[in-house]
C-alpha cells in the first residue's frame, strides 16, 4: 500500500505547504476536474506535467515517484484488462489514457493531502463555519490512529502468547481470529476514551462559546492569486474543450 | 481561605460496593507541597478529581459532605469552572495529549476558555522556555518518550495559570530517569509558589521536597503532618507505603537502641546524622 503515502502528510518548508489549505483545496479540485474533462493522450499528458512542476514546489517530488512506482503494479493492471476487454477502436490508447488519467487524478488530490497538516484542515473546515466540536473530533481520530494501531498490535503479541494461532487456518478461521483482536481493542478505547475526555474537560472543552484560537488561518494575496488563477485555467478548458474543439494534432492516438 | 478545603467528604461511584472517600476532612493553602500516597484503592485518584469537580460532576455516585475549591462548591459549579484554579496531570501522558503538536497542545486550554490569542502565543512561548519543550515544538505525540509526552502534559495544564498543581500518579509510567526530572519540574514550580497535590509511591524521590505527607488506606486519611514525623510512624510499614531507604535505617537503628536525633529522608541527611553521631 506504499502507494497511499502521496495522500500522506510531510512535514517541509515549501511554497506549497505555506499556502492556505482553502485555496489548496481550490487548486486540487480544478486539478482533478480537468483531468476527468480529457480522454486523449495528448491533453492528459500535458495536465500531468503541469501537475509535476506543482508536487515539485511542494518539494515533494521522491516521494511522489515512490508512491507512483508502488502504484505500477495497479497501472499494468488497468492497461493489460482494459486492453483485452475493451470494446473500443484502438483499445490500448484507451486504456494508456485511463492509466495516465488515473495518475493525474491521485497527483491532484496528493497536492491537498501532502501539504495540508490534519490540524490545519481541522482549523479550516472551523473557518467554514463547521462546528468546532465536529471540526476536532475529526484531527482527533488523526491523532489517535497511530496509538490504536500499537495497541493492536500489543494485544496480537499477547494474544499470540496465550497460543492462539492468527496466521493460521483458511479464510473463515482467518476471519474468526480477528474476535479476540478486536473485542479487547474495543474494550481498550472506550477506557482510553474516557481518561481522554477527563482530560479534556479538566481543561475546559467546550465551556465557552467564544472559544479562540491561537493561530487563525488567513487567506493572503498569494491565496487569492492561486484561487483565481486556477479558476481562469479552469474556465479557459471547458471553452476549449466544450465550445471550441480539441485541434486535430491533440486528438492524436497510437494506432492500436 | 484555603486554596483547597474537603468538610466531610464522602463518595462513592455508582455501582460500587464501598466508599472511595470517607469524611475527609483537611484543608490545603497556597504555596503547600503535599504529597499524598497509600496502597492502590485507597481513593488517591478520587481525592484529585474531587478537588476540581471531575467527583462528583463527571463521576457520579453517591456524595456527602462538600469540597471548596478556591471557595467554589464542587458541587455546584462544572468542571471548566475549575480549570483555572486547578491542573489537573494524570496517569498516562498518551491520553491527555489530544492535538497534533505540542504548542496547538499549550494553547488547547486557553483556546477553550476564549483567552486572547497575543496571550495564548505569550503563555505559549513561556512554557516553552520553562519545561525545556524547545526541540519537541511541532513533534507528533507519537513521535515522543513517555518523559517528553508528561513534560507537555504538565505544560498544557499549567498553561491555564492554575493554583495548584494535582499529579496523579504522573511518574507511574515512566523510565527512573524520566520520572525523576518530572519530579524535580514538580518541586521547581513549588519553589516558583505553585502549590502542589502529587499522588506518589516513590517517596526516596519526593520526601525531601514536601512540605506535607498525608496517608491514605482504604478511603480514609489515616496521617497527615510533616513528612518526617509521618514516615517515622511504623503505620507506614503496617499499610505498605514505601518509605524512603534513609528512613528505613532510621528506624532499624532505633529499634537496636540507636538513637540518631532527627529523621533523614535521603541518603545525604543519613550520612551526616551518622557522622554526627559518630563524632560525639
Amino acid at each position: 500500500m506504499s502507494f497511499l503515502e502521496v495522500f500522506q502528510y510531510t512535514r517541509q518548508d515549501s511554497v506549497m505547504h505555506r499556502l492556505d489549505p482553502r485555496s489548496k483545496l481550490v487548486l486540487s479540485i480544478v486539478c482533478a476536474t480537468v483531468s476527468m474533462m480529457f480522454m486523449e493522450i495528448i491533453p492528459l499528458l500535458m495536465v500531468f506535467t503541469c501537475l509535476l512542476p506543482l508536487i515539485a514546489a511542494a518539494k515533494s517530488l521522491g516521494r511522489w515517484a515512490k508512491s507512483m512506482k508502488g502504484l505500477g503494479a495497479l497501472l499494468v493492471f488497468v492497461l493489460v484488462f482494459n486492453t483485452l476487454l475493451s470494446p473500443m477502436e484502438y483499445p490500448f490508447s484507451y486504456s494508456l489514457s485511463l492509466a495516465i488519467r488515473l495518475v493525474a487524478l491521485m497527483t491532484s488530490f496528493s497536492l491537498f493531502f501532502l501539504t495540508v497538516q490534519p490540524d490545519q484542515l481541522s482549523q479550516a473546515l472551523i473557518q467554514m463555519r463547521v462546528k468546532f466540536e465536529f471540526a476536532f473530533a475529526m484531527s482527533m481520530a488523526m491523532r489517535y490512529v497511530p496509538t490504536l494501531g500499537q495497541e493492536a498490535y500489543a494485544i496480537m503479541d499477547a494474544q499470540r502468547a496465550r497460543g492462539v494461532e492468527l496466521d493460521k487456518g483458511n479464510i473463515v478461521k482467518r476471519i474468526r481470529n480477528i474476535i479476540p483482536i478486536i473485542v479487547p481493542l474495543i474494550i481498550v478505547s472506550i477506557r482510553r476514551a474516557l481518561s481522554i475526555a477527563e482530560s479534556m474537560e479538566s481543561r475546559g472543552f467546550g465551556v465557552s462559546e467564544n472559544r479562540t484560537y491561537m493561530e487563525m488561518l488567513r487567506f493572503r494575496k498569494r491565496d487569492w492569486a492561486l484561487v483565481l488563477s486556477s479558476l481562469l485555467i479552469l474556465i479557459l478548458v471547458i471553452y476549449v474543450r466544450f465550445f471550441v474543439g480539441l485541434p486535430g494534432w491533440m486528438m492524436w492516438n497510437l494506432p492500436f | 481561605m484555603a486554596l483547597i478545603e474537603f468538610a466531610d467528604f464522602s463518595f462513592k461511584y455508582l455501582g460500587a460496593d464501598s466508599l472511595a472517600l470517607k469524611r475527609i476532612k483537611l484543608t490545603i493553602d497556597n504555596g503547600e507541597y503535599v504529597v499524598i500516597t497509600g496502597p492502590s484503592g485507597c481513593g488517591k485518584t478520587t481525592f484529585c478529581r474531587a478537588i476540581n469537580a471531575l467527583v462528583p460532576q463527571f463521576h457520579r455516585g453517591y456524595v456527602a459532605g462538600n469540597v471548596y475549591t478556591d471557595g467554589k462548591n464542587t458541587r455546584e459549579y462544572e468542571v471548566a469552572t475549575f480549570a483555572s484554579v486547578a491542573g489537573l496531570v494524570f496517569q498516562n501522558p498518551e491520553n491527555q495529549l489530544v492535538t497534533l503538536d505540542v504548542e496547538k497542545e499549550i494553547a488547547f486550554g486557553p483556546e477553550n476558555l476564549g483567552v486572547a490569542p497575543s496571550e495564548i502565543r505569550r503563555r505559549v512561548e513561556e512554557l516553552i522556555e520553562l519545561l525545556d519543550l524547545e526541540e519537541l515544538r511541532e513533534k507528533h505525540p507519537h513521535e515522543m518518550s513517555g518523559g517528553e509526552q508528561q513534560r507537555v502534559a504538565i505544560a498544557a495544564t499549567l498553561a491555564l495559570k492554575p493554583k495548584v498543581l494535582v499529579a496523579d500518579e504522573p511518574t507511574s509510567n515512566l523510565d527512573p530517569q524520566s520520572a525523576e526530572a518530572i519530579l524535580e519540574i514538580i518541586a521547581h514550580l513549588n519553589k516558583r509558589g505553585m502549590a502542589v497535590v502529587l499522588v506518589e509511591h516513590r517517596l526516596d524521590l519526593v520526601a525531601k521536597d514536601a512540605s506535607r505527607i498525608i496517608l491514605m488506606d482504604k478511603g480514609r486519611i489515616v496521617a497527615d503532618g510533616d513528612p518526617r514525623e509521618v514516615l517515622a510512624m511504623d503505620l507506614c510499614e503496617e499499610i505498605g507505603v514505601g518509605v524512603p531507604k534513609a528512613t528505613q535505617v532510621y528506624k532499624r537503628l532505633k529499634t537496636r537502641g540507636i538513637e540518631l536525633g532527627n529523621v533523614p529522608l535521603t541518603g545525604v541527611e543519613l550520612a551526616e546524622l551518622v557522622q554526627e553521631a559518630t563524632s560525639r
